[in-house]
């Protein structure tokens, strides 16, 4: 009979059987002489024990009887389960993150076999770089390991409608969406067609563009929408959760080709490709291929300087996977790692509680003993305690972490790349049953190995009723307790103290300007709608506008905003730096950053000119002049004085020269910890008028002491007044922007600072239990101590000794545990070495506190124990 | 093998019996208590505290298969045959038996 049978139809039996006893008596009435019927209760019980399925029945039992010593007991469960549940829970949320930024597979078919190419220029310091039409192309056709590649460029497009706004959309070639392998779910995607010089726009929307502005209207494709200013077919729409490496594009358009125009941009990078491997070809083989290709590009290409090549110029592939989350990787295996380190603390605080616990049920467990339960009985009995709390603690946890993630993730939605879409999935779920059930293990084996000491069950029942002192074999493990405890908190507060002070350090970098007081936002006028000069004079109109604003002291318009910008890395040619000389050694002459700036900006800024003068209103119908920041300086002039120098953009004949006529301090381009990039400052207008040429979309910034709450609206109306049509963007104040170039290790520090909270308080209480069942276990060796004269301050001093000692232990051990591990860390900290020795000093002053402090009220009890009541007990 | 009690040794061969008696015919419990003792010429008699617990343990093991049928006296019972499992069962236990029977025998005429 199948053992599911047995548990299922039991009802069914007992009547089968209750019958076939009833048909034999009935045949039996017949058969005088027959011995009395057997004990018909006795026959049944009989064969119900065969029927009974003994695990489950034990196990049953076991759960029945833990409820039952829990209900008993309902403070220490509860303590048990709510420690468990923040530790659990802050582990299953790290792990959420983990997974869902580095363990997940992208969304795409088959995602392994997707590369991402780049270019690389070891001489400009460029690691990752975008490539350029041509070699794209060429790399297409000629690269065989890949069977399709694909390109893409990102920017900004205002959509039209009633409420215009800005998207992210990417540029795209025609088979990139092959490539990545989705299609549009309505619509089509793009045709080469698309592509060709004086096709109709057409565009694909993302799924929540689609929702959110189009209200999700099926009858989209097909409809036109205005996009910059242009008239654009909607020919399809992506898939809900669609992204091109992780840029959050909205939009999707053919990226033009126009195959006359090809060859004179072969030096314009601003592709980023993404290819896939033929099936059966390995990483290993279609990196040869990219080599090999780079041996002979220059065969393919035809003569010209700016070839790909082996050396200067190198083409290089990654795993798109690695390329997303590849700088987040340690990050975040650090953080699984300290937060695992808090449930170690909460799981030795646990091992303190029930070894105190076992202690006081040593009774129970040798009368158990004593009527028949093996030891291993005993250890099932422990465990599935352990377990009944462990899966408490569990769904308490998976909660907790639910409500963690969904706070920290709406505070910091883009800190981390593919955090959008972090759910708990089978791999979160398998890790926490994992850790429930190494918790549940723990929580069996330590009360079992206390119990598995030499005679401890005899000699408990012998000893019933009496308060023994346990023994040394206790002591110690009380000392290692305390020991590992703190030793594990020195780890992760010094880990939270070095965090700390790299971020003190990056908030207090000299930015190079005076960031308070200070708000902007951008504009952009669409090309369709303004020609250069009508840019350029809307952008004055506007700066005027802004002016006259009550409360504004100065404002300026400028192209790229500090903390906030794109690397350009553009080829300037230096008049003082000879171009032909094969010998040249010096460096190559791209500049990182251009700005387009209007008059005002050192003022507005609150920066200041080192050396020569500041851009004059002169200037804006005069000989084309520059501004240079210190960094160009020192990386282009060494020694010389560049003022009156001159510069060229670009390496073409055609281009003017600029005539160098000041020097700005360094003011940070995109991050604060990075050196800041060599940049020049050109004026708006002389572009304009020199080649016809001006920004699309500029930044204004305004230094007023009014809050921008008061500002914002003025804004608006002052854009309004000008053109009703667009939107403004990324209205903030400076302090807000740099606060965004910083979120990263801001998020990081708030993290690590809550497991370091975590793990103090944990340590602490720990600490402290320990301290209290060993005081209350000495009860009476205490009071004959003071029966036999020690004073009060002896007793305290006895407790605290023990305390502190093992905290100091503890703190060694920590610190060499620090020392040897905290280099993990160097990646992510700012102007601080892993090993510190001031924070690390403050670390330990900081647990010796707490550790003392958790001292102090176990050893003031231990001294107000009366030796009257203590020998009488 | 442990040393087998006087218990072990009843209890086994009461399997042996049930499993023998009803390799000629399939019979219901109170049959199968019947037949043993008239075939043993009332030497031996099955009490139904032991005859049950057996009876369900055989099937359980899979050396029995049971269905509920009328009776002759129009009564619903629950009738027992052999399986293949419980016929092999049987000859592994008669040849056990009989060799032990052989070896005891030997030692008391020696």
């Amino acid at each position: 009979m199948a053992w599911w049978m047995k548990l299922l139809r039991r009802r069914r039996l007992e009547k089968d059987l209750e019958d076939e006893i009833a048909f034999h008596r009935a045949m039996r009435v017949n058969d005088a002489d027959a011995p009395p019927f057997g004990n018909e209760t006795q026959i049944r019980e009989t064969v119900r024990d065969l029927w009974r399925l003994p695990w489950i029945e034990a196990l049953w039992q076991d759960i029945a009887y833990a409820l039952r010593s829990f209900r008993r007991q309902p403070g220490f469960t509860a303590i048990v389960v709510a420690t468990l549940a923040l530790a659990i829970g802050a582990n299953t949320a790290v792990f959420s993150v983990v997974n869902g930024v580095v363990l997940r597979p992208l969304a795409y078919p088959e995602p392994d076999r997707l590369e991402f190419v780049f270019t690389q220029f070891p001489g400009l310091g460029f690691e990752r770089f975008s490539m350029s039409l041509p070699e794209f192309l060429e790399f297409r056709e000629h690269a065989l390991a890949f069977e399709m590649v694909g390109a893409y460029s990102t920017g900004e497009a205002t959509v039209g409608g009633a409420q215009p706004s800005r998207q992210i959309g990417a540029l795209v070639t025609h088979n990139l969406l092959p490539t990545l392998g989705v299609q549009p779910f309505t619509g089509r995607g793009f045709e080469e067609s698309d592509s060709r010089p004086g096709a109709d726009p057409v565009v694909i929307l993302s799924a929540g563009l689609w929702q959110r502005e189009f209200g999700a209207n099926p009858g989209v494709v097909g409809s036109r929408v205005e996009i910059n200013g242009v008239s654009t077919l909607v020919v399809g729409v992506m898939p809900r959760g669609f992204d091109i490496r992780d840029e959050k594009v909205e939009l999707l358009a053919p990226l033009t080709i126009d195959p006359a125009a090809l060859p004179n941009t072969r030096s314009n990078h601003f592709l980023y490709a993404i290819a896939r491997r033929k099936a059966g070809i390995d990483r290993a083989q279609a990196q040869a291929d990219v080599d090999r290709l780079l041996s002979r590009w220059k065969e393919i290409a035809g003569p010209g300087v700016h070839t790909p090549n082996e050396t200067a110029h190198r083409v290089a592939i990654t795993p798109l996977l690695d390329d997303i989350v590849g700088g987040t990787r340690r990050t975040l295996w650090i953080l699984q790692g300290a937060v695992g380190v808090v449930l170690l603390i909460a799981c030795v605080n646990l091992a303190n509680l029930l070894i105190a616990r076992a202690g006081s049920r040593t009774q129970e467990h040798a009368l158990r003993a004593a009527l028949g339960a093996s030891r291993w009985r005993l250890l099932r009995q422990m465990t599935t305690e352990g377990l009944v709390l462990a899966v408490a603690a569990s769904a308490a946890g998976i909660a907790l972490a639910q409500g963690g993630l969904w706070l920290l993730l709406s505070s910091y939605p883009r800190v981390l790349p593919r955090i959008g879409d972090i759910t708990l999935d089978w791999r979160v779920l398998a890790f926490t049953a994992g850790v429930a059930l190494v918790v549940a293990l723990v929580f069996g084996l330590v009360p079992f190995v206390h119990l598995l000491a030499k005679d401890r069950i005899g000699n408990a029942l012998k000893l019933a009723g009496n308060r023994t002192t346990g023994g040394t074999a206790r002591a110690r493990v009380r000392t290692a307790l305390i020991v590992s405890e703190v030793a594990l908190a020195v780890l992760i507060v010094t880990a939270a103290g070095l965090l700390l002070r790299s971020f003190v350090n990056l908030t207090s970098v000299d930015v190079g300007f005076d960031r308070s007081n200070l708000s902007s936002f951008a504009v952009a006028l669409p090309g369709s709608k303004y020609n250069p000069a009508a840019r350029v004079a809307f952008y004055r109109e506007l700066r005027t506008k802004l002016e006259a604003l009550p409360g504004v002291r100065s404002v300026a318009v400028m192209t790229g905003l500090p903390t906030q910008r794109f690397l350009n890395a553009s080829d300037t040619d230096f008049a003082h730096i000879p171009n032909n000389q094969p010998e040249y050694q010096g460096p190559a002459e791209n500049v990182d950053y251009y700005q387009n700036v209007s008059l005002g900006y050192v003022e507005t800024m609150g920066t200041r000119i080192v050396a020569g003068r500041n851009f004059e209103a002169a200037d804006e119908g005069g000989a084309p002049v520059v501004l240079v920041n210190e960094a160009l300086v020192r990386k282009f002039f060494e020694g010389l004085d560049p003022i009156g120098r001159q510069l060229k953009r670009g390496f073409s004949d055609g281009s003017p020269w600029f005539t160098i006529v000041g020097v700005v301090k360094d003011i940070k381009n995109e991050s604060m910890a990075a050196e800041t990039g060599t940049e020049v400052y050109f004026l708006t207008d002389q572009v304009l008028r020199i080649s016809n040429q001006a920004p699309g979309s500029m930044y204004a910034a305004v230094r007023s002491a009014l809050p921008l709450a008061t500002l914002a609206p003025q804004f608006r109306r002052a854009v309004a007044e000008l053109d009703a049509s667009l939107p403004i963007t990324e209205m903030k104040t400076m302090d807000d922007a740099i606060g965004e170039s910083i979120t990263r290790p801001r998020f990081l520090l708030l993290l690590l600072g809550l497991l370091a909270g975590m793990a103090l308080m944990l340590a602490g209480v720990g600490i402290y239990s320990i301290l209290a069942y060993l005081v209350a276990e000495r009860h009476q060796e205490i009071g004959i101590r003071m029966a036999l004269g020690a004073a009060r301050q002896d007793v305290v001093r006895l407790v605290l000794v023990r305390g502190l000692g093992a905290a100091l232990t503890g703190v060694m051990v920590g610190i060499f545990g620090a020392m040897s591990l905290t280099h993990v860390l160097t990646s992510l900290l700012f102007e601080v070495t892993p090993n510190d020795p001031a924070t690390l000093a403050g670390g330990v002053g900081v647990i010796l506190m707490v550790a003392a402090s958790a001292c102090i009220v176990p050893a003031w009890r231990a001294s107000r124990v009366s030796p009257l009541t203590a020998l009488r007990a | 093998m442990a040393k087998k009690t006087r218990r072990d040794l009843i209890q086994g061969s009461l399997d042996m019996l049930i499993l023998r008696t009803l390799s000629r015919e399939t019979l219901h419990g109170y049959a199968i208590a019947l037949a043993i003792q008239q075939r043993s010429g009332d030497e031996l008699r099955v009490e139904e505290g032991a005859l049950y617990p057996a009876l369900h343990r055989l099937e359980l093991a899979g050396l029995l298969k049971s269905t509920w049928k009328i009776s002759d006296h129009n009564r619903r019972a629950k009738f027992y045959q052999l399986t293949a499992a419980g016929r092999k069962h049987l000859e592994a236990e008669s040849a056990n038996w009989n060799r032990l029977v052989a070896a005891i025998a030997q030692v008391m005429e020696g």
